[in-house]
């Protein structure tokens, strides 16, 4: 393009006819040599200055940034292993909770199993076994030995119907509860050694192991309550028997004092 | 060859003939020709330029590299220690395994005692007691309707007013009341405990997969879970005491009715000796 602008300048100025055209050939061509040309190469002093730019960007807001991040980083780890989870007192908890298990835990088992027992007579010291034994395997024989201490229900021809009825249930739900106790029993010991098992783990747990023991502790907390209500429904049912049984024997009274009643009157009319 | 270049020599003296005569000319020519050249380059050795910006980018190099570089390090230092402290002492992966383990150890004593809580304890062997204990145990809310019938058909039905005094007949419906109310809450009290049994094994189980981070949310909602517990066990004592009370209100009324009893009783002797 360079090349192409001079050849033809050059034609112009050689074809010039005047010193005034050359002079205007002159004036154009400069001022268009001065549009084309390159542009200025910069100071050198403003590469130092930029260079210098950067560098004190580094040294200060990064710098300064890291150092701060540092700084809270360090805040942080120290406060984690002095104040939030300080390894000395991790491992005083575990070994008081160790300590705590050698001190209670033969103590307290040992007078939970302590016997009350206290039947005399054969057929009641077999009903009283049954009752504590704990297993829910031998209802047959608890029903048995219950029949042994209390009797069988009356047969027809020994009682109404109404008293057999009343008989049966009271028997029954007599048996229902002490079936159920047994049941609960079973059901105690094995809360107590769910108790046990995660105290053990608690004694060798992290801080951040510990919520799944917790939370297992409050499940175990839910079967328990669980396991009282069905001792409390029990309690109702007999509780509520036994009212029901008392109502009936009103029911019966009345029945009966309205026939000595009528009885009487007739009496005295005959006479 | 030699006419080629005589002839040129001729023309380069032609034309410094003319350049002698159109110096201003070539003055113009040789100005613009100076202007339009192109500019020198720089040497990358040589040129000062050069050398400060290599000089000064070593220096950023090493600025980055002492003060950033240095920078991160401490920070890395910082954050592996605080990784190492976590991962051994707050969150070891060998004690998170060891809970989740045990966990799974008490949810097998869980499912046993929802076995034994499932065994079946019926005792009576009339077909009346026989249905209203089917009834009683039967752990469902819905058999609750069918307490009342059944009920009657054991313990007999509130007699009516030829058969007993008004106030008789008020105690034996208090009574009877207080009685298949109780009842009524041992199948509910049952329902409720099966259910809560039912829960508290979902909730171990989740347990078990649970993440120390997670747990704590799982323990929430069994806390929520024993609240709601310990409200359905109040309920169950609650009922308890109304049927004690009613039992206790009962014994007082015997007393009060004896009491009347024997007034009545010793003013119609009185009537009869008068009459005689």
């Amino acid at each position: 393009m360079t090349f192409l602008f001079f050849v033809v300048f050059s034609w112009f100025v050689v074809k010039a006819k005047t010193r005034r055209q050359l002079l205007a050939l002159a004036l154009a061509g400069t001022t268009a040599a001065v549009l084309v040309a390159p542009p200025r190469v910069q100071a050198q002093s403003s590469l130092v200055g930029a260079i210098q730019a950067v560098l004190n960007v580094i040294n200060g807001v990064i710098h300064s940034g890291l150092s701060s991040i540092n700084s809270v980083r360090t805040a942080n780890n120290n406060f984690y292993r002095n104040v939030i989870w300080p390894v000395q007192l991790i491992n005083l908890a575990r070994a008081q909770v160790t300590q705590m298990i050698a001190q209670y835990r033969n103590l307290m088992w040992g007078i939970f199993r302590i016997n009350p027992s206290s039947a005399t007579l054969p057929a009641t010291q077999q009903l009283e076994q049954v009752m504590r034994n704990q297993q829910t395997n031998d209802f047959a024989v608890l029903t048995t030995d219950y029949g042994n201490a209390y009797g069988p229900i009356p047969v027809v021809t020994a009682a109404s119907p109404p008293d057999r009825a009343m008989t049966d249930m009271d028997d029954a739900l007599a048996l229902d509860t002490l079936k159920t106790l047994k049941k609960t029993d079973e059901a105690g010991t094995l809360t107590l050694q769910a108790g046990d098992q995660l105290e053990s783990g608690a004694g060798q747990a992290a801080p951040g192991s510990s919520p799944f023991l917790t939370a297992s502790a409050v499940v175990a907390s839910i079967q328990s309550q669980a396991v009282t209500q069905k001792m409390l429904a029990a309690e109702l049912r007999q509780e509520a028997a036994r009212l029901a049984h008392e109502s009936a024997l009103r029911k019966r009274s009345a029945t009966y004092t309205g026939q000595v009643g009528n009885q009487i009157i007739n009496l005295l009319k005959r006479n | 060859m030699k006419n080629v270049m005589t002839m040129g020599f001729e023309r380069w003296r032609c034309g410094l003939r003319w350049a002698w005569g159109h110096k201003l000319r070539v003055a113009v020519l040789i100005l613009v020709l100076v202007m339009l050249a192109p500019r020198q380059v720089k040497s990358q050795l040589l040129d000062p330029c050069c050398a400060i910006l290599v000089a000064g980018l070593t220096t950023i190099s090493s600025t980055m590299n002492n003060v950033i570089g240095g920078g991160l390090t401490s920070i890395l230092t910082v954050d592996r220690a605080i990784q190492n402290f976590e991962q051994t002492v707050v969150w070891p992966q060998q004690q998170i395994s060891q809970a989740q383990s045990l966990v799974g150890s008490t949810q097998g004593t869980f499912t046993t005692i929802q076995n034994v809580t499932r065994i079946p304890v019926n005792s009576a062997t009339l077909p009346g007691p026989q249905q209203l204990e089917q009834i009683l145990l039967s752990a469902d809310a819905n058999q609750i309707s069918r307490t009342s019938t059944s009920y009657s058909v054991v313990y007999g039905p509130v007699p009516d007013a030829t058969a007993a005094s008004q106030d008789v007949r008020n105690r034996i419906d208090m009574a009877d009341a207080a009685a298949q109310a109780a009842m009524k809450r041992a199948i509910a009290i049952d329902n409720l405990a099966n259910l809560e049994i039912q829960a508290a094994n979902q909730i171990n189980q989740s347990l078990q997969t649970a993440a120390p981070g997670s747990a704590p949310i799982i323990e929430a909602q069994a806390d929520a879970w024993l609240v709601r517990a310990n409200a359905y066990t109040q309920a169950a004592i609650a009922d308890l005491m109304r049927v004690r009370a009613i039992d206790l209100a009962d014994a007082g009324a015997n007393i009060k009715s004896g009491a009347t009893n024997t007034s009545n009783l010793g003013q119609q002797l009185i009537n009869l000796l008068k009459r005689q």
